[in-house]
């Protein structure tokens, strides 16, 4: 029986640290994704191939993917078209998510501006007035408030139609702007082209695969230089642009001692009142009335990574660690905003005696504790939800309480100012440097966890192998989290990288995997590619870089890979798009799209060679650079 | 002797046949009031997974003879001659459980059919019924990709050995394989193949691995 269980953790993941808390959930019976996964096989060929079409009443209809039983629903939509459909869904789906968060920091930043949030300031004033210059709002001689509220009007507008395009694609290289206008997939608004997306895949809206997959790729650059870029942007107005910072990362963040409090999922307004609520100091004692040493905050998830970016918050894990954390026992509250929050936290919670408290009127979770949260009363509701982890951490039982690990040290905080910063102000440097061939290109490591996947199994060795052929990683989401527990976020690191990418690390003092956020962060990195294209005269298609999602899950991801692409970047994803029932849909992704936007999609599980594909594409894009 | 003939290539694991056998054995043969219904009729046919993500449907074949019949004590299980199929007597049936082990193919569990009543031996009846009637059993008319058919046995092998003669010569010709597994479809089962190999679920790589 413990032998069988041993497998099974191996099987699970390559984190070490985790292994203990991932055994005792199979010892105690404490349900976790794993055993979910187990539980649904097999899972229906027809859906992991995208020939299922359940969107209407006519249906549910399925294609023969072996071409003899029926090859069209009942409508008359074929393979190509049901799969094109279904993955336009997807995409739509995953930029939604990003620009509807992001619409929330937009409005928090308004409210913010007009004097009416609470608990909020305009803190990065010289980011505010930078980014008002390039969306070409006036900032001469006028005050904070005048340039933010004009700021988020500006924004809130890109989400109609009035304006007809995005201010932010002023950004993107010309010779890139010149193909996505060639291409007819030029972004014009956000909400636009999501809405669009669901037209389209009504029956009846056209039959023609490729135009119904350019639109998938015009809604993704929609989110990529549209939602996900003004929540990057004015968050780091709102609650300061990322610097350099140390922090740590696992399960062992969590402590025996303390009152713990995780802040998971993506949204960083409430998390960030919290983080200040958790420093009153009256609240800090009321904690030590309760028998703790005081009140431990860590992130998980992309809300981890949004409050590590900025004040350092230690981080507990990525996606799949949500129910592991909770089955440390330690959790006295674990706050929830939305997206990639098992909807099954509170049973686990129940099996302790944590609780999960909702905050958005959009995410409710049967079992939590809801306290909605609104800008106007932010700083009320974070200090309520504090009082409550006290209140909860006296109902703790230490018996019960595992951390499996000691922490890790990390370094994350990498914006493109904090960059260019280390850079001493000028990305120059970082250009010599690939241009010379020290570093031979960078990659954009991004994505989820999987459990069809060993955990971090994808992300780490990616890295591992990446860093060896002298590539610098850029990375943010689940992957940056799973480096970190890795190790491989530290200068240190360095030395497991090739001798070119390990001298420019040691001199900067930097690791040769750089966190540079959330998810929505991904933003970042199309600015610093766009930055450096501009610097070398090219478009971003022709920069030796590429992006990865060696484990992912969700339809954000398949936005973010698509926008990656659509921006010129070659990227290997982990696991198939369910797209394989089409034989065209999947020659058009990872073939086709090259005379489109000169980039593709290319598939590959094993990192290894997933490795290999990525380095062969930069050399090949240097050698047409003539670098 | 019809038989249901299973592919295994083409299985893609969609439990069409399962949802099929259990509405066919409910009381009106319809989803909504076979979810009324008490005891709830389950599936005779069981799609598992197998090693790199490759599924299986699994019922009773109807052997002839039958190590189930012959096993059982009280003749609750009988061969019909009409359809060349294996039949259990419910009333028959004293839960003692002989059938099921010495079956071949696992292919007998034991449920309650009454609500009262004891369990007894269930498994595939061949949808009796419906061969009857002149159609097919449920799950080969469910099956959207052919991975079963019923069909005379001759039928089927003179079937495939049509497929394997002008296999074997295009393999001499070297033209690869005639057959007619699309090439999206060969792709995507090496992948299958391979994130089995990197996770949690049974995978053909790692139980070689773990022989060595």
């Amino acid at each position: 029986m413990s032998n069988e269980i041993d497998q099974k953790v191996n099987e699970r993941t390559i984190d070490k640290d985790e292994k203990q808390t991932l055994k005792r959930t199979l010892e105690e019976d404490i349900e976790t994704a794993w055993d979910r996964l187990e539980e649904q096989q097999p899972q229906c060929g027809f859906g992991q191939l995208g020939v299922c079409c359940n969107s209407c009443k006519m249906g549910p209809c399925q294609v023969d993917p072996f071409e003899e039983g029926p090859q069209r629903g009942v409508c008359g939509a074929d393979a190509n078209l049901i799969v094109a459909r279904n993955l336009l869904n997807d995409i739509a789906a995953g930029a939604a998510s990003h620009s509807d968060h992001g619409r929330e920091i937009v409005e928090t930043f308004y409210e913010t501006a007009k004097g009416e949030s609470q608990g909020y300031e305009l803190l990065d004033t010289e980011k505010l007035k930078n980014v008002a210059q390039d969306v070409g709002i006036e900032v001469e001689d006028r005050s904070d408030e005048e340039i933010a509220k004009e700021l988020g009007e500006t924004f809130l507008a890109e989400y109609g139609m009035i304006k007809g395009g995005l201010d932010f694609t002023e950004r993107v290289p010309e010779k890139t702007r010149k193909i996505w206008n060639k291409a007819g997939i030029m972004p014009r608004g956000v909400d636009r082209e999501v809405v669009e997306s669901m037209h389209r895949v009504h029956m009846g809206v056209g039959a023609d695969y490729t135009n119904m997959l350019l639109h998938g790729l015009r809604t993704a650059l929609s989110d990529g230089w549209g939602g996900s870029m003004m929540a990057t942007e004015l968050s780091d107005i709102l609650f300061g642009t990322p610097e350099v910072t140390e922090s740590t990362v696992n399960l062992g963040t969590l402590k025996d001692d303390m009152v713990n409090i995780v802040l998971h999922g993506h949204n960083p307004i409430l998390s960030d009142v919290v983080v200040k609520a958790a420093n009153n100091e009256a609240l800090v004692e009321k904690a030590k009335e309760a028998g703790a040493n005081g009140i431990n905050l860590v992130g998980l998830c992309c809300t981890g990574n949004e409050l590590l970016m900025r004040k350092g918050v230690p981080m507990a894990g990525n996606m799949l660690n949500q129910e592991l954390a909770l089955a440390t026992g330690a959790v006295d509250a674990m706050i929830i905003d939305y997206q990639c929050i098992f909807p099954s936290l509170p049973q686990v919670a129940k099996c302790f005696h944590s609780k999960i408290v909702s905050t958005s009127e959009k995410s409710k979770v049967p079992g939590a504790v809801h306290k909605e949260f609104h800008p106007e009363s932010a700083y009320d509701t974070a200090t309520e939800i504090v009082e409550l982890a006290i209140d909860t951490y006296k109902e703790r039982n230490p018996q019960k309480v595992e951390i499996p690990c000691e922490p890790m040290e990390m370094v994350a905080g990498f914006s493109v100012e904090a960059i260019k910063d280390e850079l001493g102000g000028t990305f120059e440097p970082l250009i010599e440097a690939i241009t010379s061939g020290q570093i031979k290109g960078v990659v954009g490591v991004v994505g989820c966890s999987n459990p069809k996947v060993q955990h971090d199994y994808g992300h780490v060795n990616l890295a591992k192998e990446l860093m060896k052929k002298d590539i610098l990683m850029i990375e943010t989401g689940c992957a940056a989290v799973a480096s970190g527990k890795e190790g491989l976020l530290v200068p240190e690191a360095a030395e497991m990288a090739g001798d070119g990418l390990q001298k420019v690390c040691e001199s900067l003092n930097i690791p040769p995997v750089l966190h540079m956020g959330s998810c929505v962060d991904c933003s970042r990195i199309l600015t610093l590619a766009g930055e450096l294209a501009n610097a070398l005269d090219v478009g971003i298609d022709q920069l030796p870089a590429a992006g990865a999602a060696p484990e992912w899950y969700a339809q954000k991801a398949l936005t973010i890979a698509s926008y990656f692409v659509a921006s010129g970047f070659y990227t290997v994803v982990g696991l198939p798009p369910n797209t394989h029932g089409s034989q065209k849909v999947t020659d058009l992704l990872t073939d086709d799209l090259e005379d489109v936007v000169n980039a593709k999609f290319d598939v590959e599980p094993d990192p290894k060679v997933a490795a290999r594909m990525i380095e062969r594409h930069i050399l090949s894009q240097r050698e047409e650079l003539g670098i | 002797m019809k038989v249901v003939f299973v592919d295994v290539e083409r299985c893609v694991g969609c439990r069409h046949c399962e949802m099929a056998c259990a509405v066919e054995h409910s009381e009106n043969k319809t989803l909504a009031s076979m979810l009324e219904e008490t005891p709830q009729p389950e599936p005779r046919i069981k799609v598992g997974l197998g090693v790199d993500l490759m599924t299986f449907p699994n019922k009773c074949q109807h052997c002839d003879p039958a190590p189930c019949e012959d096993a059982c004590p009280t003749d609750a299980i009988y061969h019909d001659d009409e359809f060349d199929s294996v039949q259990v007597i419910e009333e028959k049936c004293i839960s003692c459980g002989m059938c099921a082990m010495v079956c071949p193919n696992d292919a007998i569990a034991y449920r309650k059919t009454e609500e009262d009543g004891n369990d007894v031996a269930y498994k595939c009846d061949h949808c009796i019924d419906r061969l009857h009637e002149g159609e097919e059993p449920a799950c080969v008319e469910a099956c959207r990709t052919d991975a079963m058919i019923f069909a005379e046995a001759n039928e089927v092998s003179n079937m495939r050995q049509t497929k394997l003669f002008r296999n074997i010569t295009s393999q001499i010709r070297g033209q690869g394989s005639h057959k007619e597994v699309p090439k999206n479809i060969k792709e995507y089962k090496k992948l299958q193949e391979k994130i089995a190999h990197l996770g949690p679920l049974p995978s053909s790589k790692k139980e070689e691995d773990s022989r060595v």
